[in-house]
């Protein structure tokens, strides 16, 4: 990669040296003032888009939500917005779904942190599996929820291997008591492939000494993941547990829409499917922007909080 | 690792493999079959490879002009992604002027800001200035929420790359300019093919932008096209299967021939970072 990207620049200088040399004296004193813009030149349209419908959109929203819908469009309202939410079983529901997402996140991170350490230790087939693991995390949720669909019907295929087992049909999607968690499931599933390469690329930067050392002195591979592992490798641990969080709490509105749209009975309602809800077929964008607001709170708490046990959890190491 | 243990952690593995492929070759066989070998048994083989569901959900279904606008969508995006990218990512990294840690802290800020946190603002903002339901207004919604992003990893590829090499291009005559278009795009090829694809990714797969800028059916990209077919096919499984076919085999295309590069693009940040 190192030697690549550096021949890169050779024959670039190179080039350019060639094409200086060929002719155009240089225009400095021309040039200067649009030399001095230079940087303002190649950053606007960025911090022009960024600043216009990003951050801008940010404050608009958050003071958005302190207003009211309907006949009270453009009044402040304080935080009718937000008593509203409270009281609404449906944003109440989504809040507990939140909390089973957290309570399910140490798993989400540990599937793919042991498979990535039996790929690192080269069990067989080890080649293989990456590529495998990694595919249904660049699907879209349409394209797996909408296949899930299919799986997971009554009369679908998991039923019918279950049936084969004796274990009687399940209605997946159907069953409010169910339904989140196959739609969790479903979202592990798809991206556990993700959460897993990351944890490889810490693992290409793990000393492989450390490793032949905790061998020689005849540590077991629990012994060995939790002593020379799990320490060596804390802050991709630290960064697959925040991006799981995310992704949890922003990109499951695809598998949602698709595989229940909510239902059944509102029980697989997420903070983002409640937005849209409200924003999108409610036509309470008010009410929406809270909504939008509360998500990105607990986005900063959990992610905060994660990061500062992770930070303690590392100390005492 | 003992011998016996890599075996037996080998075949759960394995079978885990197995299940991440089973459901699209499951999707793959039921887009083969007629209504009728689907209703009679679900999982048997198509007795026949037979193309005419694909024909039919790519012709009378729809699915080309779908397809067609996703692709318009996603190449504008990501050519803009880049273009806006590249030259903030550069003047980030090389370019001393005042406030430039202040500009990339502003980046790094609108990096953690979800489309679900501004989604109703921006849809008035595109509301009120009429980019509803436009092309241009989609594309620019995309390069808004994948640029802090591209801008991240572009200026810490620029940061790696020795300050050396922009001083001597300067000497020799070059603009600010003409390092950025003859240097620095050059230099940073792998970056850019790395974030070029992740964004194309990110784009394609989109659901939530899409449903929210584009709400008429003619303008709708192929995801929302998906989503539309599990309603109106309900009782037409193999067709509904292969619209979902067409949608995903342009992702397996691309990722048999650049998994790496996609890799690249998800780890950067999480080891140095």
């Amino acid at each position: 990669m190192a030697a690549q990207s550096l021949s890169a620049v050779d024959v670039a200088v190179a080039a350019s040296t060639a094409e200086a040399a060929g002719g155009t004296p240089p225009r400095r004193r021309r040039g200067a003032r649009a030399e001095r813009l230079a940087p303002l030149v190649l950053l606007a349209p960025a911090v022009l888009i960024i600043a216009g419908l990003r951050l801008w959109p940010l404050v608009l929203g958050i003071n958005f939500s302190f207003t009211g819908d309907g006949d009270r469009n453009g009044m402040m309202v304080g935080f009718d917005n937000y008593l509203t939410l409270l009281n609404d079983p449906l944003f109440r529901t989504a809040l507990r779904n939140v909390g089973l997402l957290v309570l399910l996140l140490p798993v989400a991170v540990a599937i793919p942190g042991l498979l990535a350490t039996f790929i690192y230790l080269k069990v067989p087939g080890h080649r293989l599996y990456r590529g495998v693991y990694f595919f249904p995390a660049v699907l879209s949720p349409v394209i797996v929820g909408a296949i899930f669909n299919l799986l997971l019907a009554f009369d679908g295929p998991l039923n019918a291997l279950l049936g084969g087992l004796g274990i009687g049909p399940v209605d997946w999607l159907g069953d409010p008591d169910v339904a989140i968690f196959a739609v969790v499931g479903v979202h592990v599933w798809a991206t556990f492939g993700m959460a897993l390469v990351v944890f490889l690329a810490g693992f290409a930067t793990l000393d492989s000494s450390l490793l032949d050392a905790a061998e020689v002195d005849g540590a077991s591979l629990p012994q060995t993941v939790w002593h020379v592992i799990i320490p060596s490798l804390s802050r991709t641990i630290q960064f697959v547990f925040v991006t799981t969080m995310i992704g949890m709490l922003t990109s499951m509105f695809g598998l949602v829409y698709v595989m229940t749209s909510g239902g059944p009975e509102g029980s697989t309602y997420l903070p983002e499917y409640y937005v849209w809800i409200q924003q999108g077929q409610m036509n309470q964008p008010a009410l929406a922007s809270a909504a939008s607001t509360a998500l990105f709170l607990i986005m900063l708490v959990v992610g905060l909080a994660q990061i500062g046990i992770l930070r303690r959890a590392g100390k005492e190491d | 690792m003992p011998r016996l243990t890599r075996w037996v952690v080998a075949i759960p593995m394995a079978a885990l493999a197995l299940a991440t492929i089973y459901p699209l070759v499951f999707t793959t066989n039921v887009a083969m079959k007629t209504r009728r070998e689907y209703v009679l048994d679900r999982f048997s083989l198509a007795d026949s490879l037979s193309w005419d569901n694909l024909v039919k959900a790519w012709t009378s279904v729809g699915m080309s002009r779908y397809f067609l606008n996703s692709v318009v969508v996603v190449a504008c995006s990501v050519g803009l992604l880049l273009l806006f990218g590249s030259m903030a990512g550069f003047a980030l990294a090389r370019l001393k002027f005042r406030g430039s840690s202040a500009l990339f802290l502003g980046v790094l800020a609108a990096l953690f800001i979800p489309f679900q946190v501004i989604m109703v603002p921006l849809a008035r903002i595109m509301a009120d200035t009429g980019l509803v339901d436009t092309y241009p207004g989609l594309v620019l919604a995309y390069v808004a929420q994948f640029l802090p992003f591209t801008i991240f990893l572009l200026t810490s590829y620029y940061s790696t790359v020795p300050p050396d090499i922009v001083d001597a291009a300067r000497i020799d005559g070059n603009t600010v300019y003409g390092v950025y278009w003859r240097i620095m795009l050059p230099i940073g090829a792998p970056a850019l093919l790395s974030v070029g694809v992740l964004n194309a990714l990110f784009c394609w797969n989109d659901v939530l932008i899409s449903l929210l800028m584009m709400p008429s059916a003619e303008h709708r990209t192929l995801m929302v096209g998906v989503t539309s077919l599990r309603g109106q096919y309900s009782d037409d499984i193999p067709t509904f299967a292969s619209g979902v076919l067409i949608a995903a085999v342009p992702v397996l295309v691309v990722y048999l021939f650049l998994q790496r590069q996609i890799a690249d693009g998800v780890t950067a940040g999480s080891t140095k970072g």
